[in-house]
């Protein structure tokens, strides 16, 4: 029995590359579970989802200019997030066109640059790992950026809670008492776009946002209280890691996918049998009411 | 207590968005401790006006002076009530997280909730008859309890002068009925209120004082003079379009 489980929980992790792996997937949790937490709650989940689309084109300019070299990709991907961002921002007040409506045309543009750039490069890389993320490829370098992006992110939230929690769950109150809401919204989607082009190499463009996005919406399903939101949010995200890196190893999954998928597992399984928030506990409280109506009528 | 001073005054303000002048040479007086109806049309400034007080709206022109010769509202604090929509009812908070914000101002962003803080938190909750329900979600709560834990927020605050953005709106019969209840002993205890209200009967039943805008001041003082009929149909009979309010 014991050996079982040391075989199946245990000797994946035996090679380095399986330690980074699991390491930069536990930091980037940490951060991602935050911030993810204030993306749900200020409905900034697709624009979450947009603004990490829109990283491809910088990773293909940085390589047309740079070659293979990881901080020009990195900082080739920061700049096309911070430009998806401050371009939609700018084109909302500047024009007719409402918020999400200029994120979602910016970042289809964006995109789709990034994969006609990609697919030109005079190189035999794989469109797919910088779309899906590959756990063998995290470096010291990789695994640097994780953990300052990890701990940056921690800072904000222990020194900024107050400011975060008021901006997120009533700004015009923290405008009131003198709060700064422009700093903490833009805080939030510069960590947010840091910490995209930090689990670039894990989780790829594509699924690094559900490494944020699912633990948070699984924990509002289960939480009355934003401290605890945040708390078990950080969780679930880093036993969906745990989880998605040996279910990669086992099954010889893609490292990125299988986290999203136990995640999503979490997920749909808590919108279902949440009791107070889930479908199977309002469905109750319906039937319950509908039985309790009738002794009336 | 009577009023006696006046807590809040307006010499000649206007207030603009863009080219757009959502507020023309307003002169106004609040007496301290009472209870005002800020009334018009949708556009006519209401909202204005109490973002023009709290400081969030440049002056196009004139002044607005907050405090009075009583030694404790040298500098008196103002809190603002949002409107009801513009709350998330469904965020992960209790109403004693919520009462506890309006004691944020008053710590550093690391210093945790001292003895007074969390007495004066009890004191809030308390009040507003909110103890047994100081646990809760605030989505599980009767729509009069909810507009009262923010109510509870503002006294937490210590606020000296409450402004209020259409505190009666989306409330049922019985909870207009308690919300009236407390602006009355609030009125009694002497705080100032000030609340931009569109209903007309309702205004008559509950505030003392009015001062009823079409982006300039049509009328103030005591509601009776303010509600003539005469001034009603000025205040509204033209149509507005500045923004919503």
């Amino acid at each position: 029995m014991l050996i079982v489980f040391s075989d199946f929980f245990l000797s994946p992790f035996r090679y380095a590359f399986m330690q980074h792996g699991l390491l930069s997937a536990l930091l980037l949790s940490l951060s991602g579970g935050l911030l993810g937490c204030v993306l749900v709650l200020r409905r900034l989940a697709l624009m979450g989802d947009a603004l990490s689309h829109s990283l491809l084109p910088g990773i293909g300019v940085a390589w047309l200019l740079f070659g293979p070299s990881t901080p020009a990709l990195f900082a080739g991907a920061l700049f096309a997030g911070l430009l998806t961002a401050l371009g939609s921002a700018l084109l909302s007040r500047l024009t007719r066109v409402k918020e999400d409506a200029s994120f979602g045309s910016l970042f289809i543009i964006f995109f789709g640059a990034g994969v006609a750039l990609l697919s030109r490069l005079p190189t035999r890389l794989n469109l797919s790992h910088f779309l899906f993320g590959s756990i063998l490829g995290v470096s010291a370098a990789d695994l640097k950026l994780a953990a300052a992006t990890s701990g940056l992110t921690l800072l904000a939230f222990l020194g900024g809670y107050r400011s975060i929690l008021l901006e997120t769950f009533d700004p015009v109150f923290h405008r009131a008492i003198g709060g700064r809401g422009g700093l903490v919204h833009v805080g939030v989607l510069a960590l947010t776009v840091l910490n995209l082009v930090a689990a670039l190499q894990t989780m790829g463009v594509v699924l690094g946002l559900g490494l944020f996005l699912l633990p948070a919406v699984t924990a509002y399903l289960w939480c009355d209280h934003f401290g605890r939101m945040l708390g078990l949010s950080v969780a679930l995200a880093m036993a969906g890691s745990v989880a998605g890196i040996l279910l990669s190893y086992h099954a010889g999954l893609a490292s990125g996918a299988s986290i999203v998928l136990c995640l999503g597992a979490f997920f749909l399984l808590s919108a279902l049998f949440s009791p107070s928030h889930g479908a199977a506990g309002k469905f109750i409280g319906w039937v319950r009411d509908r039985r309790h109506a009738s002794h009336f009528t | 207590m009577a009023p006696s001073e006046n807590i809040v005054s307006l010499r000649d303000v206007s207030v603009r968005y863009g080219r757009l002048l959502a507020l023309e040479g307003v002169t106004i007086d609040i007496p301290c401790g009472s209870l005002t109806a800020v009334l018009g049309a949708n556009g006519a400034g209401k909202s204005t006006l109490l973002r023009a007080i709290l400081g969030w709206m440049p002056l196009a022109a004139g002044e607005i002076r907050i405090g009075d010769a009583h030694p404790q509202h040298a500098l008196p604090r103002l809190a603002y009530l949002p409107q009801r929509h513009a709350i998330d009812w469904d965020f992960p908070i209790t109403v004693r997280a919520v009462v506890e914000q309006g004691r944020y101002p008053a710590l550093r962003p690391w210093q945790r909730l001292g003895r007074r803080d969390r007495e004066g938190v009890d004191r809030a909750l308390a009040e507003l008859d909110l103890g047994p329900v100081a646990d809760r979600q605030i989505r599980r709560l009767s729509g009069g309890q909810q507009q009262r834990v923010f109510l509870a927020r503002a006294l937490a605050q210590g606020a000296d002068i409450f402004l209020l953005d259409e505190p009666f709106a989306g409330l049922d019969l019985f909870a207009t009925e308690e919300l009236t209840h407390i602006f009355r002993s609030w009125e009694e205890q002497g705080r100032t209120v000030l609340a931009a209200v569109h209903d007309l009967h309702l205004a008559g039943r509950v505030f003392s004082r009015g001062l009823l805008l079409d982006r300039s001041l049509v009328a103030a003082g005591p509601l009776a003079a303010v509600l003539t009929e005469a001034n009603i149909d000025r205040a509204f009979r033209t149509g507005h379009c500045v923004h919503a309010d």
